[in-house]
Order: structure tokens, then sequence, then C-alpha cells
């Protein structure tokens, strides 16, 4: 019988069998109870649509049964004594026809308005949660693990309230209706028609079983195949400068891939044909007409049966194989969901960093280093028993090998992390008695990687002080070597950035986040490698906006190229986590040690 | 739809084959539910007559061998075919790429073409069989059962005749409208999604200006944005996907209420309607059934127009008679103008000439052409007006090959394939031997990079040559146009800081490039030292040359040149202080 997502076909495919294969950090079983606590938001909502959808299926039989009835009846009563009954069965079939038909509507709106519901309360949840968790994690776990709960795991939520439920329940309900109509006709013809579909998902799942072991070298080959794709067009120019043979060799790799890909999956066949074709042929309507036509005579020859009565089976009996399609669609839908809510529930349980009860206020801003010693892995230290103060009004450089630690004691001043010995105190307080709100905006970080939202030049500038008039994000971004540029926009300070009507370089997107740094006034500066990747068309600029921003507050600077940081009032000298020289230029140099070597070799390579 | 499809593919037998089968089973499934018409009349009798319908059994005992055995047989064939048709689109695309011009191979259109190629692709032919077979299967068997059923009544044969085009409409229109919805969705759910991760990356602002958890107002506006879409979309789906199934539950309706009146005024007789009704359920079933792969349909739909869209690509005109050698490494603008597809001119009126034996440095602010000169000259796009010629040869009229054969880009960024040192020096000349390498290496300062690695020249790059530093990766490059003994070399300088090593050992790389006397070499210069050694400087400006000369003549003129020289020399000794 029709249902409203019947899936005639059920064989396997490869694609059914990746969503399945469950991601590799989750164990399959784990998901029910962070399904059920995800969705307790919209169970009203659901139960709705659910009930819904079984009335609704439960109503689609009915027409079926109707021509059933009425053939059996005109059958076994004769055309004339027949008429009432068969009249009323055609009106219940009619009109259950239609009030499937509503019926199904109410059950898509209610799933849909619950799915929009829920989607949009996990996204709110996720987006709180972001606001309160460790800056840290972001860096370690990068924006690629948010962007997979907002978009692919809230779409497997997405499938399971707006289709899974309902189709799922509707698929059961209507193979339930459908066998008991059966089975009230006569349970033996129910029984043998029904065993067809129930073999069909036997092998069904013999199918899969089967095939999980080619999944690995399915999915290999199908990096391999993308691999290759991005390869060549990436290189596509040297592939073309340097002629065929550089070409034919990616080609040659790429078409190996696609070989290895069809092998892979001709492999996979070789190993479910039997199944596959066995599937095949029980899901097919023929084969339940051969067995009711075989059974139904031989039954009607054995004298267990009159033959009108083996008229359901031919039409509703039939039409059941369909249902079943639907039902493993919608496991498969439930299975999915199971796993990514307990994806967005680790997301969800992830700790927030505690603030503290009583927050305190700095009084002043002298950055003391107090013996701070740092683990990302509670194992080896990235940090050890560093100690150091930073004087208002004056520059400390965070210079050593890279590994040496320099980025990650940089990033425990603004609490990305914190230590896990010793402290980081600003105007006394220690960084962790104060609210983020506080110690946050007390300090500008000027990063390498530049970040932008997308809003106008204005609201950017002035995120971080946003009663700031126009004439104060005026003179920040004349401060900061970036007006003339912005004025040129195509809207001036209105100008929507991120959506490509920008075009603003790498170069000037910096200065823009050192015009937000001058206009927040921040009396601590964080410079982290601000001005290592830009093209020196920029350089000169930023350098510009930066002697503007960094006048008169406690700056910390990390820096790779050391000429740059010369006239710095302190360097720190980081090796492998801990603080190995302290002085200014002169008198690292003069002690000849590690910071001399460094210094050497670098004017060696300016000089050539 | 079907059609769009077929087109698509460049062999179409395989497509041919599967689909013919899937049609003519589904014919012979229609006429085999026919057979119960005969069957029905001879059974139905008040004495089930079983002689007359024993020829029926017999013909439908065969037909259904002949059918489950055709249909079983063909499991493998159709499973194995999405696989196989992926190979040929995949091989088409990859072989249809390789004659665009490189110019197109911009970031973007890079990725979403790797994306074409694999995933689109993939989804793609699988779904011509997954869902256009059930497809074809859900017209091609109710028109059989509508055929079967004009033999018995024609009065009602029109009556699905007619619920066929209305069914088929209304699926259209659904799909149509499902199409704007996803598209309107997506958008919203990119909004979205691109927030949130903005929202991630900016928690350092967002909570020093106290946003941290609210996530600022355009957080919120995208939510609810997406919130209201759905709920629009949900409303404008809503009756079109009834739709559908309503027209197949009316034609439910007439058909019951009309073979009853037939049935009781007479014109029908009860063995036939009975008959009737139950092929009819056949018929609505298989037409309803359709629903289901809708959703199936309008993805090959847009899949097929995302194919389309690369297949469409015009390839790099070629002449009609090309030149096939270039005599010397002369390299001319004349009257050069350019436009990229919008927007203003990126080079007006350029002329220059570079000499072989000499170093020409290309020097001006970003955006001021340096990039688009390297690159028309490697023709990655052709000239508005005016023109570009190598060898005294206009590069339109060069066998493209051949031009690209004299060439080799060292760019800021280089691409390594994801294979061994050696690997990627061959790419230049597969026949070169150990001593040509070796030459190479050392013109090229990789022979340093060498002793270092444990692996020497096997060791592998890995992905893009990742493993190897920005610095390293150009020594390899610069090996490369060294071991392709390219006249032409066009250098893109790394903007970015390289650690002092690299950099000198880069500098004099280039600088060994320049001493052959056939070689000519055209350079975007970053540094002091590049720009001073150079024989020729091109200083532009807006796309415009503005001076030409050596560096010795334009430094103290006060012009761009002199700017931007002393620009680089004063970021080299920027130093901070509070």
């Amino acid at each position: 019988m029709t249902t409203n997502t019947a899936r005639a076909d059920v064989s396997p495919t490869v694609d059914d069998q990746r969503k399945q294969s469950p991601d590799e950090e989750v164990p399959q079983l784990i998901g029910i109870g962070a399904t059920a606590r995800l969705l307790r938001p919209v169970w009203p909502h659901l139960i709705a649509c659910a009930t819904f959808s079984a009335v609704a299926a439960a109503a689609g039989a009915v027409p079926f049964v109707a021509i059933a009835e009425i053939s059996r009846v005109l059958v076994t009563e004769g055309t004339e004594a027949a008429s009432a009954t068969v009249w009323a069965w055609a009106g219940a079939g009619a009109a259950c026809a239609w009030l499937r038909l509503l019926l199904l509507g109410l059950s898509t709106h209610v799933g849909h308005k619950a799915d929009t519901q829920l989607v949009r309360h996990l996204r709110l949840r996720i987006v709180r949660h972001l606001g309160v968790v460790p800056l840290g994690w972001f860096r370690a776990v990068g924006s690629g693990r948010v962007k997979k709960a907002v978009n692919e795991d809230l779409e497997a939520m997405h499938e399971l309230v707006a289709h899974a439920v309902g189709g799922l329940v509707g698929a059961v309900t209507s193979i339930l209706v459908g066998v008991g109509y059966l089975v009230s006709v006569d349970w033996r013809m129910a029984l043998v028609t029904l065993a067809v579909p129930a073999l069909g998902v036997l092998s069904y799942r013999w199918g899969m079983r089967s095939l999980s072991a080619q999944i690995p070298r399915l999915l290999a080959a199908e990096s391999q195949i993308s691999a290759a794709s991005v390869e060549y067009v990436d290189g596509i120019s040297v592939v073309k400068t340097f002629g065929g043979g550089g070409g034919g060799r990616v080609l040659d790799r790429f078409a190996d891939a696609v070989r290895e890909h069809v092998a892979a999956h001709n492999a996979w066949l070789a190993g479910v044909r039997a199944s596959s074709m066995l599937n095949r042929a029980l899901g097919s309507e023929l084969t339940v007409l051969a067995v009711v036509l075989a059974a139904g005579l031989g039954f009607v020859g054995a004298g267990w049966l009159r033959f009108p009565d083996v008229l359901p089976f031919l039409v509703v009996g039939i039409g059941l194989p369909t249902s079943f399609g639907p039902v493993l669609h919608g496991a498969h839908g439930v299975r999915m969901a199971r796993v990514a809510a307990g994806s967005i529930e680790r997301l969800l349980a992830q700790e927030p960093l505690p603030e503290p009860a009583n927050p305190r206020r700095p009084t002043g801003h002298r950055v003391e280093l107090d013996r701070v010693t740092f683990s990302y892995d509670g194992v080896s230290n990235a940090v050890e028993e560093i100690s150091a103060v930073c004087e208002p009004g004056t520059v400390t450089a965070i210079v050593g090998p890279s590994g040496a630690g320099k980025s990650t004691l940089a990033s425990l001043v603004p609490r990305f992390y914190d230590v896990t010995g010793g402290a980081i105190r600003i105007g006394g307080v220690d960084v962790r008695q104060m609210s983020s709100a506080t110690l946050l905006s007390s300090m500008s970080l000027v990063f390498q990687d530049v970040v932008l939202l997308r809003d106008t030049v204005r609201e950017n500038i002035r995120i971080g002080r946003p009663d700031a008039t126009h004439e104060e994000v005026l003179q920040a971004a004349k401060a900061a070597q970036v007006h003339d540029v912005i004025e040129r926009l195509p809207h001036g300070y209105d100008t929507m950035l991120g959506t490509g009507e920008s075009g603003l370089s790498g170069g000037e997107q910096q200065r823009l986040t050192i015009a937000r740094a001058i206009l927040s006034g921040a009396p601590i500066v964080i410079l982290d490698e601000a001005t290592a990747s830009l093209d020196p068309d920029s350089e000169a600029a930023v350098q510009q906006a930066l002697t503007e921003l960094v006048a008169g507050r406690t700056v910390l600077v990390i820096a790779h190229r050391l000429h740059t940081i010369t006239a710095a009032d302190q360097i720190l000298v980081l090796d492998r986590g801990r603080l190995v020289e302290t002085g200014t230029h002169q008198e690292l140099l003069a002690r000849n040690g590690l910071y001399a070597r460094m210094w050497r070799a670098q004017r060696n390579g300016d000089n050539a | 739809m079907i059609r769009k499809i077929y087109r698509l593919w460049p062999q179409r037998g395989l497509l041919l084959r599967i689909w013919s089968l899937t049609a003519a089973l589904a014919v012979l499934q229609g006429l085999l539910l026919g057979l119960l018409v005969p069957i029905l009349r001879a059974l139905l009798r008040p004495e089930p007559d079983f002689a007359a319908a024993t020829p029926w059994l017999v013909a439908g005992a065969v037909g259904l061998v002949l059918h489950q055995v055709l249909f079983v047989l063909s499991t493998p064939v159709e499973f194995g075919a999405g696989t196989k048709l992926a190979a040929q689109l995949r091989h088409h695309l990859m072989r249809q790429v390789t004659t665009l011009p490189l110019g197109w191979f911009t970031t973007e259109r890079k990725a979403e073409f790797a994306r074409t190629v694999t995933s689109v692709v993939g989804t793609l032919a699988p779904l011509t069989v997954l869902v256009g077979g059930p497809a074809i299967t859900g017209v091609v068997l109710p028109l059989t059962v509508t055929a079967v059923t004009f033999a018995v009544d024609w009065r009602l044969a029109l009556v699905l005749l007619g619920t066929l085009p209305l069914a088929v409409l209304a699926l259209r229109r659904s799909r149509r409208i499902v199409a704007e919805v996803s598209v309107d969705m997506e958008v919203a759910g990119n909004e979205v999604a691109g927030r949130t991760i903005e929202f991630g990356q900016a928690q350092p602002v967002l909570r020093a200006a106290g946003h941290g958890s609210t996530g600022g107002a355009r957080m919120r506006a995208a939510l609810d944005d997406h919130c209201g879409r759905s709920l629009r979309a949900l409303d404008r789906m809503l009756f079109p996907d009834l739709s559908y199934s309503g027209i197949v539950m009316a034609g439910y309706v007439l058909v019951l209420v009309l073979a009853l009146q037939f049935l009781f005024t007479g014109t029908l007789s009860a063995p036939d309607t009975v008959a009737l009704l139950v092929l009819v359920v056949r018929f609505l079933e298989s037409l309803g059934g359709m629903i289901d792969h809708a959703s199936g349909i309008g993805a090959m739909d847009y899949l097929a127009d995302r194919v389309e869209e690369v297949r469409h690509v015009p390839a790099l005109p070629r002449a009609a008679r090309p030149v096939r050698r270039v005599d010397r490494a002369d390299i001319e603008f004349s009257d050069v103008t350019f436009r990229y597809e919008r927007g203003r001119p990126a080079l007006s009126g350029v002329s220059f000439r570079c000499r072989p034996g000499t170093t020409t440095a290309l020097v001006g602010p970003s955006g001021s052409g340096k990039t688009t000169v390297i690159r028309l000259i490697a023709r990655f796009f052709d000239v508005d007006s005016g023109s570009v010629r190598v060898g005294g040869v206009d590069v339109r009229d060069l066998d493209h090959d051949v031009l690209l054969g004299e060439i080799a880009i060292v760019f800021q960024d280089v691409y390594l394939f994801d294979t061994t040192i050696e690997e990627n020096l061959r790419v230049a000349r597969p026949d070169a031997t150990d001593a040509d390498l070796a030459a190479a290496a050392r013109a090229a300062r990789l022979d340093e990079v060498l002793d270092r690695l444990p692996d020497g020249w096997r060791t592998r790059v890995g992905e893009g040559g990742h493993q190897l530093s920005g610095g390293e990766r150009q020594r390899v490059s610069i090996a490369r146009a060294f071991l392709k003994r390219a006249r032409v070399v066009l250098v893109d300088e790394a903007a970015s800081a390289l650690d002092p090593e690299n950099e000198s050992a880069v500098n004099d790389a280039i600088a060994a490039l320049a001493e052959d006397p056939e070689r000519t070499v055209i350079v975007i210069a970053h540094r002091p030292t590049t720009l001073t050694s150079a024989d020729q400087v091109i200083a532009l400006d807006a796309g415009r040359v503005v001076e030409t000369g050596t560096p010795a003549e334009l430094r103290d003129t006060g012009g761009t040149f002199a700017r931007i020289y002393h620009q680089y020399e004063n970021a080299r000794s920027w130093r901070i202080s509070s």
C-alpha cells in the first residue's frame, strides 16, 4: 500500500553503508539518551506528528481494503445483493483517501515545524555554549568542528524530526494494518504472503553485513580520486607549463584511482551478488503476485479457501514489499541522528571557562607573569616556570626558535587557557579572578590571522566600543593608515565586509583590526607575528599603524624578525618552554647566548 | 530531464542499454499484470473455470520466469553501472579541463571542479540508475497498464490516461518549487553556518565587547531569518507536495465510482470490474510511488546542471595554423589592454620589451597589474587589444604547448605534487639523467636541502609539498626551471618574509637563472636586493607603465620605483617601541 515515503527498491547502496558506518570517534550505541534529551523541547510536536502519520497510514490502507472487499462481496454475493455493501465500501474508501491526504499534510506540517524549532533551539544552545568555553578550545579543535555541528549534525537531526519519525511510524502502521487485514481474511495465506518481503529484509541484512569489509577500500579509492583531481587542478599551471610528462603522470594517477574505484566496487558486487539478486527478486511485486496466485490456487484446490478470498491478497498483499523500504530508510535516519546527537552533546558538554563568583577589577595594567607553567596534555609542559613583569608603557618582546612556547605564553594572558601552575596577574589581580569581559576589554589582540565580521566597516571597527561616534571611528581609521582605503570602497564606512564587495588586501584587513584596537583604547596590547605574512606593499603601512597603536601601552610582542624588536624595553628569550635569557637587545648581544646566535644568523640572511 | 542526463554522458551505450532494459521490464511487468484480467474472468465465475484459466496461467508463468530471469541477471549490471558511468564522466571531465585556459583556474573554480569530479559525479552517476530506473518504470508501467485497460473498457482507460499528464504536471511543479525553496534554504543555511563559525573565531573580540554568549545582533538575525525561511518554505512546499498525491487519489475515486456505476448499469461485468479494480490498484501504486523519487529526480537535475556548467566553459582558442617553434626568447608587449571579466582594465596601453640574457623587475603597488603581465605572457588569458609576442610571434598564433614548453613559472606559493622531490623535478624533463638532476639542483641551491634530508632525492614532499618550507619549495621549482632549460622564466618573488637562510638561497638561485644568455627572466620583485640587481625595471601603477629604466636611473628620480624602493628598505628597518 502506498504510504508517504514508499521506496520500492530496498537494494543496498554504498552510500547507505557509508552513512551507516559510524564516525571514527563515535561508538555506535551512544546517542539514544542524547537523542531523547536533545529532542525534549519538541516532544509534543513529535508525538503529534507520529500520531497523524500513523492515522494517515491506517486511513491510506482503507481504499485498498475497500477494493479488496468490494471484489470479494461482488463475487460471493452477486452484483445486485452486494449493491449496498459495495457503495458503503466505496464511500469509505473515497473518504479515507481524502482523510489520509489531510492527515499527511498535518503530519508533515507539524514535523517540519518541530524541526524548525528544534534546529533553532539547538543552534542557540550551541552558540550560547561557544560563548563560555575557553578561547583556546577554538584554536585546538578549529572551526571545522563547530561547522560540522551546526551543519551536518543538525542536518541529521532535521532528517530525524522532519522525515524519519513520520516516515517510520507511517510505514510500520501501514504494514501492521495491511497484515492485520490479511490475517482476518486468512491467516495461512497471510503468512505465505508476508514471507516474501520478510525474506527480502533478511537478504538485505545479509548483503549489508558481507559488504562492510569492502567499504574501507571503496572509501580509499574515492579519496584517491578526490586527491588526484584536486592535485591536478591545483598543479594545473605546473602540469601545463611542464608539458605532457607531468600532466601525464598526474592524469595516470587519476585514471588509476578511477580504475581502482570501479574494481573495488566490482569486488563489493561480487561479494553481494547472490544476496542482491535475491533481494531484488524478493522485492519485486511480481514475485508476490506469483506466490499469492500459486498458494491461493493451491489453497482453493485443497478446499481451505474460496477463490474470492484470494482477492484481498492480490490487492493488498502485493503492495506490502514497498512498505519495507521506508522502514529500513527510517531506521537508517534514526541511526544517523543518534550519531549526530552524540556529537552535538559532546560539543555542549565542553567544560565552560570558570568565571569567578566575585569578580575583581584590576588597579592599573601592569602585567605580571609569576612562575607561569602550562601543559596542553598534562604530560609535558609547553611553558614552564616563566616569570617576568611588563610595566605600563613598555614593550616586552618574546622571541625564540619555533616551538619554544612564544604563542602559548602570549595566549595565557587573555585566558585562552588557564595556567596549570603559577599565575598571571594584571594590575595585581589574578586573571582568573576577573570576569571575561573585564579581562578581555583591558587588552587588544592583534594576530596574524585577521578576524573580520561580515558587517559594515564601521561596525567592525567599533565592535569593542559600540557607542563610539563616527568621528572617533574616523580618527582610529586614520591612525591605523586605513582611512584612505575605506574612503575608496564603494560605500565607504558602510561597505559590508566578507561579501566579496570590499576586496581588501591582507594588509588592509590587518590595519582594520588595528584601527579596532586603537579605538578600543585597551591599555594592554598583544601582538603575535602581526606583520609576518604581509606583502611588503602593506608592510610599511601596517608598521606605521602599529606604531600608533602601541604608543604608551603595555605591549607584549612575539617576533620572528629580530630587527623589529631591537628597541624593546625587555626581550624574553624562550627555548623549549623555558625562559633562557632576559634583557635588552644590547645586553643580550653582549651575553653572546641564544639571542646573539639568532641575531647573527638573521643578519647574514639580510645582507645576502 | 531524462534527455538532459542522457546528453551529459560522452559514451551513451551503457546508459542507453540500462534504461532500455528497465523500460522493457516495465512493459513486460505491465503485460503480466494484464494477464490477471483473463485469469480472474475465468476464476471469478460462480463456479471457477480452471480449464479456461490454465492457458493464461501458463503464459503468465512463462512470462514471469522470463521477467525474473532478466530482472535478476540485470542486477549486478545495474549495480555496477553507477560506478562505470561515474568513471566515464570523470575521465571526460578531466580531459575537458586540460583544454581550458590557465586563467580559468581560480581558487574557487578549482575547488568547484574538484567537487564536481568527485562528489557531484559520484552522486549523480548512481542516481541515474537508482532513481532514473524507477522513474522510467513509474511512467512506463502505468502506461502499459492503461493500454491493457483499453482492451477491457475504454472509458476507464481514458480516466487513467487523463490522470497521467496531470500527475506529471503536478510532480514537475512540486519539483520546481522544491528546487527554488532548496536554494533559498541553502542560502539561509550557509548564512547561519558562516555566522556561527565567524562567531567562534571572533570570540576574543566579542567577549571583550560583552557579546560573548548572545552572539551579537547579526547572529540572532541570521537564526531568525533561517527560522522564518524554513517556515515559509514549508508553507510553499506543502500544497504542491500534496497535490500530486491528491491527483492520484482523485483518479482512484473517479475510477472506483465509474466502475461501480458501469457495473450497476450493466455495461461492465462483475469479473471484469474486479479484474480492472485490481489492475487500477497496481496503476495507482506505481504512479503514486513516483513522489518518493521526486527529491531524487530533483537532485539529479541539480547535479546535472553543475556538471553541465563545467562542460560549457569554452576552451582556449587555437590558431588555425599555429607556429610550432620559438627562435629567440624575446618578450614584447605592444599597447596591451586587458580587463578581467568584471571590473576596470587591469592593464591599459602597456608596451615594453625584454631581451634574452636580461632580467626585468616588475614593481608597483598591489593591484597595479604585475601579476597580470606574467599571466598574459603564459596566455592564462588573451588580451583585449594589442599583442603579446614571444620570439616575435603573437602568443595567440603560437601552438600553446610550444609556448608553455618555453616557459617556467616560479610562483610565490609553489605547488608540488605529492610524491618524491626527484619525481617533482622530473616533471620538467622525464628523460633527464641523474647528472642533469644534480646540476639543476646545484644551480637552484637545492643541493643543500637534499643533503640535509635523510631520504635525499627520495624525500616525499607531502600534499601540495607542505612537508617542505616555502623557501625549499621555491628552490624545487627553480630547479625545475633549470632542468627544463626554459628560455622564459617568470618569477613571482615571495612577498612574505622567508627565513633568512632560504631568502639568500632563493636570491642566489634567481641570479643564477639570469646568467644564461639565451634566457629572459621577468621577476615581480619585492626585495631591495632583487630590484637593484635587475637589468631593467618596469614600474606599473593602476595598469599603466609609469617608469622604465635601469634601477640606478630610477632610484633618485622620486618616482614610483624610488618610492617603493625606499618603502621596502624602511620596512626592513622598522622597529617597535612604546
